[in-house]
């Protein structure tokens, strides 16, 4: 598992992601990882800008770099997104969890006068 | 499991492989609720006023403690409460509903949070990075791809 570079507070990934560019790499990396090659052939853009588009990602810990002999893959880190999407909508995340409670309270239930 | 691009609704739906009269017994019996959602004193009558008692939730500026009402009680269809964090009476309270649909052998719950302020400077900036859809489909991926990444930050 590569480490992750840093976490950067949520105003850095705000910044990051009001770039519509760098939400289109990262939408595409939500498909799986791609070299920065992959993703200039995808968005018909030059791979410095591409690069400069993942440095940036990277910085704010939303994306992560692999090696592989010659190749670096990117792919999306999941915690922050996570802590992203928690930060966005609590409530939704709150909602889902209380969703998956319920259905194990059901579960535990006896169906005594429900037919 | 959908997300409304309106972001003073949060939606969220979900099948259970129990029939309605089940689910409804589990949304409108206080033991049963204070097992999946936060302990109450709910009671089943339109216009009862009752307290969810949760634990706060610092990230989010959640009390803990959430003021409701019984807005609606259609047995066993929907139910419809007015949502307030207690401690905060200044802020405009939101209303959850929950309607049954009958599915198959089960039934589908649709959960719909709704009164957020459209307002809000928080949810503005939301707005502004996620307009034009991004918001609910990148929700949606990411849903599928951190599936895995169990990270349950209610507290509750």
């Amino acid at each position: 598992m590569p480490r992750r570079v840093k976490s950067g507070p949520l105003d850095e990934v705000f910044a990051a992601l009001a770039n519509p560019t760098r939400r289109d790499i990262l939408d595409a990396l939500l498909d799986g990882e791609h070299t920065a090659g992959e993703l200039a052939g995808k968005f018909d853009m030059a791979r410095p800008s591409v690069s400069e588009h993942l440095r940036a990602l990277r910085e704010t810990g939303l994306v992560e770099e692999r090696a592989e002999g010659r190749h670096r893959f990117y792919r999306v880190t999941g915690e922050p997104m996570a802590e992203l999407i928690d930060w966005l909508t609590p409530y939704e995340r709150f909602w889902r969890d209380r969703m998956i409670a319920l259905g194990g309270v059901l579960d535990r239930m006896d169906d005594d006068d429900d037919e | 499991m959908t997300t409304n691009d309106d972001l003073t609704t949060i939606e969220v739906d979900q099948y259970f492989p129990h029939p309605p009269a089940k689910l409804w017994r589990a949304l409108t019996t206080p033991d049963l609720m204070a097992q999946w959602l936060m302990p109450n004193d709910f009671e089943p009558v339109v216009g009862h006023r009752f307290t969810f008692h949760g634990r706060p939730v610092v990230q989010t500026g959640f009390s803990g403690q959430i003021a409701c009402q019984v807005l609606e009680l259609t047995p066993p269809k929907r139910l419809r409460i007015s949502w307030a964090d207690a401690d905060d009476p200044g802020s405009m309270p939101t209303e959850v509903a929950w309607t049954l649909q009958p599915e198959g052998q089960g039934t589908r719950l649709i959960l719909e949070h709704s009164g957020f302020d459209p307002d809000d400077p928080t949810q503005q900036l939301v707005r502004r990075l996620m307009n034009g859809g991004w918001r609910s489909h990148v929700l949606r991926r990411l849903t599928d791809v951190l599936q895995p990444v169990v990270c349950v930050r209610t507290g509750i």
